[in-house]
C-alpha cells in the first residue's frame, strides 16, 4: 500500500509529469517515476492518481493499455499495445473461430509505437470464455487517425484471419476484471477532466463582470455550477465505493455516472464560459472533445445504463450493493 | 443476546446481532396494521419498535452513556435504522427524528436535562419536534420572529411556527426564538427546549396532499419556559441550528436511502412486463447508487469524528433527486395503481409518490442547497 507521506510524494511526482509531458514523453516519465511498479503494489493509488491527473491536465499516455493488461493478469503489462473494445462497447474486441482471428476494435495513439499488440477474443467454441493473444501490429488495418479528439488519436482497428500467438496462463479468464479496472480508470480520467472544466468555469464566473458585478453573483450561474459539482461528486462517490467494495456492477455504474456527469458538467460550464468557451483559443474545447471520446470507451453512459436496466428488468431483483 | 456496556461493539458483530434480533422478533416487531397505516398507527408502531429495541439494547448503541446509551460509533445507529427501514418495520421519516433532535440535546442542553430526557426519546416514551420555520420565515431562517421575552422567573414565548412535523404527537419541542432585535438576524436567536403541554400552546395539523397530516401550525401565546430550558447560550441559537443541520443530512439520509432501495425492489417485483424501458430503470438505479455511495462515505466520516459541513448539501441534493426519480419511475411503471387503484398497496404508492414531491422543498430547499454549494464549496462569493 502507498499511504500517507509516500502517497503525497507519489501524487506530486505524477502531477509534475502530467503538467509537463504528454504522449510518448509522458510514458517515458511514468517509467522513470516507477508508475508501473506502483500499479503492481497498489492498484488503487496508481490508477486513481494517474488517471485523475491525466484527465485534469488533458494529456495522453498508454497507461490504459497497461491497466487492461494488468487486469488480465499479465506479468509485464506494459509490454504490448492493447486493442480496446469498439465505441460504446465492453465486449472483447475480437472473435476466434477455429484458427481464424477476426479483430474489430479501437487503438490508441501508442499503437504506432508498438510491435506487438494484445487482443482479447471471444471463443464461440466455449461459451463465455475469452482468450488473450498477441498479434503483430503490422498485420492490423488501422483507420484514419483523428476524429473529434485528434490529440487522443483513437482509431478503428480491424483484421481478418490474422496470425496470433496465445498467451499462456490465467490471462484467458480475466476479461471482466480487465473491463472493471479499465472502466474505473476511464471514470477517474472523466472526473479529472470534469473537475478542470468546472474550475475553468468557476474562475470565469468570478472574474467576468457584467451589470457591474461578477456573473458568479447571479443565481442562474451559481446553480449551474452547483449542479455540475453534484454530478461530479455523484460519480466520484460510486467510484470510491467501487474501490472499497470491488464489484463489476459498481465499476460499470461509476463509468456510466462519470460519462453522464462529465457531459452535464460540460453543458453547464460551456454555458457559463459562453463566447470565450466556444473559441479554440480557450482550453475548454479540448476537455469537451476528450470527455465525449472517453465516454465511449469500455461502455458509454448510454449503453451501460441500458444494460443495467435490461438485467434488472429480467431478474426483477435489486442487488444489495453499498452496504455499510 | 444481552448487550454489554463494556464491549466496544464493532459494526460486524452489531450487524449480526441486529439481524438475528430482527429475525427472532419478526412477529413482535411487525406493524399491527396492513400497509402504510394511518399516522396514528405509524406513531404507535414507532413507539413499540423503539421500546423493544431499547429493552434489547440495540437502540442504545451509538449514543453516549450519559444519556442512556451504550456508547460506540454512530455508524451503529446508521445500520440499525437501515435494517429497520429495509424490513418495512418503521417509516424512515418518523424514525429519524431522533437522529436530528438527540444530538442537539447532547450538544447543547444542561447535562442533567439531557440525561433525564434523552432516554425517553430513545425508548419511545416520547416524541419530540423541531420548531424552526414560521409563516414569514422559510428559507430565510435568520428572519424568524417568534419572540422569547426575559422575565424574572423565565422566558415568555409568543409567536407562530409552521411545518412542525409530528407536533400533535410531541411532548417536547426544540424551538428557535427571537431574543434580540429583529435586525440582529442570526445573532439574536435563542434555542429553547419546551414542554408541548405548557399552557398557551395550540397545535393545528395541516392537511397535506398525500393524506398524511404530519405537519402542523403551532401557536405560542405567552408560554412560560424556565431559564434552565435554554439550549446553548442566549442569542447563540443560530449555532444550535447550524449544528443540527448536518445531522439532518447524515444518519437520517442513510435511512432514507435504505427506504428508497426497498421501494425500488418492490417496484421491480410489481411492475408489469414492458411498462418501463431498460434505460429509465438503469438511470434511476444509478442515481440511487450515487446517493448511497455518497451517504455511505458520510457515515464513515461522521464515525471517524470528522466535522460535517456544507459538503452534506451534496448528499441532500442527491437524496432528493433519488427520491423523486424512484417515485417518478413508480408512477410510470405502476400507473394503474398510482392513478386509479383503491386497494391498500395502490393507496400507499400514491401517497408515497405525492410525498416525494416535497423532497426538494423540506429541510432546506433544493435551491438553498445549491446556494450553499455555490457559496461555501465553489467559493463563488456572497450572493447578495
Amino acid at each position: 500500500m502507498i499511504e500517507g507521506h509516500d502517497l503525497e510524494l507519489f501524487e506530486r511526482s505524477i502531477r509534475q509529469a502530467t503538467e509537463r509531458h504528454t504522449g510518448a514523453a509522458l510514458d517515458a516519465a511514468l517509467i522513470e517515476l516507477g508508475w508501473q511498479d506502483a500499479l503492481a503494489v497498489d492498484r488503487r493509488a496508481a490508477v486513481s492518481v494517474l488517471f485523475a491527473l491525466q484527465g485534469s491536465a488533458n494529456v495522453t499516455s498508454s497507461a490504459l493499455a497497461t491497466v487492461v493488461a494488468a487486469g488480465l493478469g499479465l506479468e509485464s503489462p506494459a509490454e504490448h499495445g492493447v486493442i480496446l473494445p469498439g465505441l460504446g462497447s465492453w465486449a472483447p474486441p475480437a472473435e476466434l473461430a477455429g484458427d481464424q482471428l477476426t479483430v474489430g476494435g479501437l487503438g490508441a495513439a501508442d499503437l504506432d509505437r508498438r510491435e506487438t499488440v494484445l487482443v482479447v477474443a471471444k471463443d464461440p467454441g466455449a461459451s463465455g470464455t475469452t482468450l488473450a493473444v498477441t498479434v503483430e501490429r503490422s498485420a492490423l488495418a488501422v483507420g484514419p487517425v483523428g476524429g473529434l479528439d485528434p490529440a487522443l488519436a483513437i482509431a478503428e482497428v480491424s483484421g481478418n484471419g490474422i496470425p496470433f500467438r496465445p498467451i499462456a496462463g490465467e490471462a484467458t479468464r480475466g476479461w471482466p476484471e480487465a473491463v472493471a479496472l479499465a472502466q474505473m480508470a476511464v471514470a477517474h480520467e472523466l472526473i479529472g477532466a470534469a473537475r478542470t472544466m468546472l474550475e475553468l468555469a468557476r474562475d470565469h464566473a468570478n472574474n467576468r463582470i457584467q451589470f457591474g458585478q461578477p456573473i458568479g453573483k447571479f443565481q442562474a450561474v451559481r446553480h449551474r455550477l452547483a449542479e455540475a459539482l453534484v454530478a461530479i461528486e455523484a460519480a466520484d462517490g460510486v467510484l470510491d465505493a467501487a474501490w472499497d467494495i470491488p464489484s463489476p456492477e459498481l465499476a460499470a455504474a461509476a463509468k456510466a455516472l462519470a460519462g453522464r456527469g462529465a457531459r452535464t458538467t460540460a453543458r453547464h460550464c460551456q454555458q457559463v464560459l459562453a463566447g470565450i468557451g466556444f473559441t479554440a483559443e480557450h482550453p475548454f474545447h479540448r476537455y469537451f472533445r476528450r470527455i465525449l471520446v472517453l465516454d465511449q470507451l469500455f461502455g458509454s453512459a448510454r449503453s451501460l445504463t441500458d444494460d443495467l436496466g435490461t438485467r434488472l428488468l429480467a431478474s426483477r431483483q435489486l442487488p444489495a450493493l453499498l452496504t455499510l | 443476546m444481552a448487550s454489554s456496556r463494556d464491549d466496544v461493539m464493532e459494526l460486524d458483530s452489531f450487524r449480526k446481532g441486529v439481524d438475528h434480533w430482527l429475525d427472532e422478533q419478526e412477529d413482535a416487531l411487525a406493524p399491527d396494521h396492513p400497509g402504510l397505516g394511518t399516522l396514528d398507527q405509524q406513531m404507535a408502531q414507532l413507539a413499540k419498535v423503539k421500546r423493544l429495541g431499547y429493552e434489547a439494547g440495540w437502540v442504545r448503541w451509538g449514543w453516549p452513556e450519559r444519556v442512556g446509551g451504550l456508547g460506540g460509533s454512530p455508524i451503529l445507529r446508521a445500520y440499525l435504522g437501515e435494517a429497520l427501514t429495509a424490513r418495512d418495520v418503521v417509516e424512515p421519516g418518523v424514525y429519524s427524528m431522533t437522529e436530528v433532535l438527540a444530538p442537539t440535546m447532547i450538544g447543547f442542553a444542561r447535562p442533567e436535562l439531557a440525561a433525564s430526557l434523552v432516554p425517553r426519546l430513545l425508548r419511545g416514551d416520547e416524541t419530540w419536534c423541531q420548531g424552526f420555520s414560521e409563516p414569514g420565515t422559510g428559507s430565510n431562517l435568520a428572519s424568524l420572529t417568534c419572540r422569547a421575552t426575559r422575565t424574572d422567573d423565565g422566558w415568555r414565548v409568543s409567536g407562530q411556527k409552521v411545518w412542525t412535523s409530528y407536533a400533535q404527537y410531541a411532548a417536547r419541542c426544540v424551538l428557535l426564538t427571537r431574543t434580540g432585535s429583529q435586525e440582529s438576524a442570526h445573532r439574536g436567536i435563542t434555542a429553547l427546549f419546551i414542554d408541548m403541554d405548557s399552557p398557551g400552546i395550540t397545535v393545528r395539523p395541516l392537511q397535506t396532499m398525500h393524506g398524511v397530516d404530519e405537519f402542523s401550525e403551532v401557536f405560542y401565546d405567552d408560554v412560560a419556559v424556565p431559564f434552565e430550558r435554554t439550549l446553548g447560550e442566549v442569542d447563540k441559537g443560530w449555532s444550535v441550528a447550524m449544528d443540527l443541520l448536518p445531522y439532518e443530512r447524515s444518519t437520517s439520509l442513510w435511512h432514507k436511502g435504505a427506504y428508497l432501495h426497498r421501494k425500488l425492489e418492490h417496484l421491480l417485483a410489481a411492475v408489469p412486463a414492458g411498462a418501463l424501458s431498460p434505460a429509465e430503470v438503469g438511470e434511476v438505479v444509478q442515481i440511487l447508487y450515487a446517493f448511497r455511495a455518497r451517504s455511505r462515505a458520510t457515515q464513515y466520516r461522521m464515525a471517524a469524528g470528522d466535522p460535517l459541513g456544507p459538503e452534506t448539501s451534496v448528499d441532500k441534493v442527491l437524496v432528493a433527486t433519488a427520491e423523486q426519480a424512484v417515485f417518478d419511475l413508480a408512477a410510470a411503471g405502476l400507473a394503474g395503481e398510482v392513478v386509479l387503484g383503491d386497494d391498500g398497496a395502490s393507496r400507499r404508492w400514491r401517497s408515497e409518490f405525492l410525498y416525494s414531491r416535497a423532497a426538494t422543498i423540506y429541510g432546506g430547499s433544493a435551491e438553498i442547497q445549491r446556494n450553499i454549494i455555490a457559496r461555501r464549496i465553489l467559493d463563488l462569493g456572497d450572493d447578495r
